[in-house]
């Protein structure tokens, strides 16, 4: 199959891919980028381990093909801590113990991010629905839920100081 | 109390940081320079004679490097889990399951390794296989096995005089229970990345629960010495059981030894769902004798257990279902019996629990059908009938610590406010009806007598005063290093930031067994321990000569130098230089092994544990008559961890216990029609979000175990136990209805109350 060229911003740098037109986002990032914090755990858009964030918005990297995502900015895992410091959220991921083996965290952790973008003060109802398509089989749903919230008092408390 | 300064106390998990940013490599992130894509073909039926495998077109194709089939294999081809060893790693005659394989594949890109196994012509002489486990159990049955039987085991656990004891019973009660097939769903895929080394010796990076088992199976298949052969494990994606037996990691060695390059093998979603082992289905056939003040006094039950045509670790499996059967009472009769039966369905083996869930569903249903029956509370029956240290179980064993059992249970009744229960809210809208349901268990730690059950742990105290812990525990999530590292910390008493886990490396770190039935904390654990001591002797010794105090009053905790609490201005680093100078060990490692001092009487089933922890759960449900949905409201789960040495992790792990007991109670159940599975993604195959999540309340008790580290004994299986007999005998509670059989979907529950219905009109009633 012929190549063609992508332009991707991912975690604020400009890629320019030579690629096949049947990758899918998530192959460029784990194949040809070796940005393999992004998982892949079914293939199909079930399990949520490979979320991304293609302008702000919430993917599966698996469902998206890379064409999809020409010109715009792609955030993942690896683009939460900045200059070496941990992302709030990775922070508070850590210390809630909001995993167990680790597989789904990385799209478990840009669902988070995304809902937070959109909405700063979720309820854990939010928080819920925002990871519904995050599958985590050891089951620490509800350390998520509280990592995610912790940052929020965090956040909100530092703007009321 | 002794007063820890690590043990129990709250750390981030080991290597979080790597997880939380997304370094953490897992077997499919490794991508060495060169390396090839593996692939297995799998056959199109799941009972056939193959009369034609034929692989040289396939061979010819541009980037395929290697197809290998089983003449290929230059050692034994055989997984080789168990005796018989009757699982080949390549199949070339007969078909005995979807997920056996007929070649393995290594080729320079994903679509080239595909498009070989497409070119790999199979012809097959279909065969009408037996996929019905009472079917299969008929004489004139077709036989999976030519050469034995379709029972292959029928284990018989005798305890008193069963027939007496059911003529003293005024009442008995006979149940038949039914478990699913159920799917482990760990996110990460098996999978494994192999490489020659420049020294020839084979390394292979396995996501698996045995390294040092690995490194066996995979000298015997290649021809190599174990000494050749290396296993490492990287981060482990979840495994739940799944990963106990080997999977592809045999299959990425062979190819990378065939073609002599690096080979990387994960198999997809649908290929891991229809190929590994699986939870067995099991038929209990329970009957109760109980006498009218409510005690029991008989029980006689009978496991049918579906294997699939593989041995693996069946019939293990179907001995714990046996000898759990009893649930944590004390029945001084009974008659246990599990059948290890062949077909030609999944596999099944390891999963989380090891049949004492399967044993406990039927157990808990079964107590609270005995309360209906004579109208008593299922709390007081279950606190009527409870363990107690002291108490003699089935397989002979004495209960050494029993006083779990009540503790737990009296905790989980007061927590969810049992005896509160009105019938107000039973009924909150003319279709929706409220129940509650409790269930307890009883768990078994390590493997059972005349099983080998041991580890080793090294430790290395640095000149810095740091400390290396090597263990060769996998940890797929479940927290063992963490564990450990806190263990280790503790006992030579530096802080648990000083402690470096090197994670399991069969050139580096020694065997500690598989990570499997909750045993690491309790055989790691003391396994650091006695590693920790002569290295805890030397530095105190060393402290000793440098203060010339008297080593009796000196303690080393979180890195500082004590003197009957008075903080000494020397370091741990400057203890281990001197120790070093002196010619002292700053390096053990440490050896245990399950000890099992209870003598049993001769005859007495031989793999009887010995090490038990006790739990309850307690569920609220919804129930709305007309879907048949159930919802989970509320749960209470109390479980004794003897100890809890990490409380975020103990708390992840009954958590999850809890959330993965939901699933089986509720929505979790393999369809395999004729030996195919139907539902063979996460599309079909539901396991629970975080939407299904009910409002949980956990609560861990502490009663020390002995001969436990720390008195600590074990918490990755047992939460999960209690939780779908609990749901299943909240939803009987909300409807009115006795059911028998889980998953509790929307059409069983509709099923139940229709046939529930007619049954009553035809009764008049």
């Amino acid at each position: 199959m012929s190549e063609f060229e992508l332009h991707l911003t991912i975690n604020g740098v400009l890629h320019v891919i030579q690629a096949e037109p049947c990758l899918t986002l998530l192959d460029i990032l784990r194949d040809k980028l070796n940005l393999t914090g992004t998982k892949e755990g079914c293939g199909v858009g079930d399990c949520g381990a490979c979320v991304v964030l293609i302008n702000g918005q919430a993917v599966n990297a698996c469902l998206v093909l890379a064409a999809q995502a020409e010109g715009k900015q792609v955030i993942t895992v690896e683009g939460l801590a900045q200059d070496g410091n941990l992302h709030p959220l990775q922070q508070a991921f850590a210390e809630k113990w909001a995993f167990q083996c680790g597989f789904c965290t990385p799209g478990m952790l840009m669902s988070c991010y995304a809902l937070l973008l959109n909405n700063p003060d979720p309820t854990p109802e939010d928080i819920r629905d925002a990871i519904t398509g995050n599958l985590c089989r050891c089951g620490t749903y509800q350390s998520v839920v509280e990592a995610v919230l912790s940052t929020v008092k965090v956040s909100r408390k530092a703007s009321h100081d | 109390m002794t007063d820890f300064s690590v043990i129990g106390k709250p750390t981030l998990a080991k290597r979080s940081h790597e997880i939380v940013t997304g370094q953490a490599h897992f077997c499919p992130d490794i991508h060495l320079p060169g390396s090839l894509v593996g692939k297995l073909l799998y056959p199109k039926f799941p009972c056939a004679r193959i009369t034609r495998l034929d692989v040289r077109s396939a061979r010819k194709l541009p980037g395929v490097v290697t197809i290998l089939t089983a003449a290929d294999i230059p050692g034994e081809n055989s997984y080789l889990y168990t005796l018989p060893a009757d699982q080949p790693l390549l199949i070339s005659d007969m078909v005995r399951y979807q997920g056996d394989m007929l070649a393995a594949v290594a080729a320079e890109t994903e679509e080239t390794a595909q498009a070989a196994l497409e070119a790999i012509k199979v012809e097959y002489e279909p065969l009408a296989g037996v996929y019905d486990v009472i079917e299969a159990m008929q004489s004139g049955a077709r036989q999976v096995w030519p050469d034995r039987g379709n029972i292959f085991d029928h284990l018989i656990i005798n305890h008193g005089e069963i027939d007496a004891g059911f003529k003293q019973a005024d009442i008995i009660i006979e149940n038949t229970y039914y478990t699913p097939l159920v799917e482990h769903a760990f996110l990460e895929t098996e999978g494994a990345v192999a490489y020659l080394d420049e020294n020839g010796a084979m390394v292979v990076y396995s996501s698996c629960q045995a390294p040092h088992r690995d490194r066996i199976q995979i000298a015997r298949a290649l021809g190599m010495p174990e000494n050749k052969v290396r296993v490492i494990t990287p981060h482990i994606g979840g495994a739940f059981g799944g990963k106990d037996e080997a999977h592809v990691q045999i299959h990425a060695a062979l190819l990378a030894q065939a073609s002599g390059r690096p080979v990387r093998l994960i198999r997809s979603r649908e290929e891991s769902i229809l190929t590994h082992v699986k939870r067995h289905p099991v038929i209990i056939r329970y009957r109760s004798g109980l006498t009218r003040d409510g005690k029991l006094i008989a029980v006689h039950a009978e496991a049918i257990g579906d294997t699939g045509p593989y041995l693996n670790a069946g019939r293990d499996v179907m001995n714990f279902v046996a000898a759990t059967l009893t649930g944590p009472y004390f029945v001084p009769n009974a008659r246990l019996e599990a059948y290890t039966v062949f077909t030609n369905n999944p596999i099944c083996g390891a999963m989380r629990g090891y049949g004492i869930p399967q044993a406990s569903f039927a157990c808990e249903a079964q107590m609270d059908a005995l309360a209906r029956a004579i109208g008593m509370d299922p709390l007081e029956i279950r606190m009527l009938n409870g363990l107690e240290t002291g108490m003699q179980v089935p397989t002979g064993v004495t209960i050494r610590e029993g006083r779990g059992m009540k503790v737990c249970l009296q905790e989980a009744a007061h927590l969810s406010g049992w005896k509160e229960h009105t019938s107000e809210i039973h009924h909150p809208a003319p279709h929706l009806r409220r129940g509650w349901g409790m269930a307890s268990i009883w768990f078994s730690i390590g493997m059972g007598r005349n099983i080998p059950d041991h580890a080793t742990a090294t430790l290395e105290m640095t000149l810095d005063g740091s400390l290396i812990l090597q263990t060769g525990a996998a940890d797929m999530g479940q927290g063992a290093h963490t564990v450990l590292a806190q263990i280790a910390a503790e006992a030579i008493g530096v802080k648990f930031d000083s402690v470096k886990v090197i994670v399991p490396d069969t050139d580096l770190t020694f065997d500690a067994g598989p990570s499997v039935a909750s045993r690491q904390t309790f055989i790691s654990g003391n396994a650091v321990l006695k590693a920790a001591q002569p290295i805890h002797e030397a530095l105190l010794q060393t402290a000793s000569d440098l203060s010339g105090l008297p080593v009796e009053i000196l303690q080393l905790r979180e890195g500082m130098v004590l003197a009957e609490g008075e903080l000494l201005s020397l370091t741990m680093s400057e203890l281990a230089i001197k120790a070093m100078e002196q010619n002292r060990r700053l390096h053990a490692d440490g050896f245990y092994a399950m000890e099992y001092p209870e003598q049993l009487p001769p005859g007495s089933y031989p793999y009887a544990p010995s090490v038990f922890t006790f739990g309850t759960q307690v569920a609220q449900v919804l129930v709305d008559i007309e879907t048949g949905q159930v919802t989970l409201e509320k749960l209470v789960a109390v479980q004794d961890a003897g100890k809890v040495i990490n409380p975020g992790g103990a708390r992840g792990q009954v958590e999850g216990g809890v959330i993965m007991g939901l699933g089986y109670a509720l929505m979790e159940e393999l369809l395999v029609d004729q030996g195919t599975t139907q539902n063979s993604n996460f599309g079909t195959y539901l396991i629970p979000t975080a939407k299904d999540i009910p409002g949980l309340m956990v609560k861990i008790m502490e009663i020390p175990e002995p001969y436990a580290p720390f008195g600590a004994k074990g918490l990755g299986e047992p939460p999960l136990t209690p939780t779908a007999p609990a749901i299943l005998n909240a939803v009987v509670d909300a409807i009115g209805i006795p059911l028998f059989r889980i998953p509790l979907t929307p059409e069983r529950i509709l099923t139940a109350i229709e046939t529930h219905a007619l049954m009553n009109l035809q009764n008049g009633s």
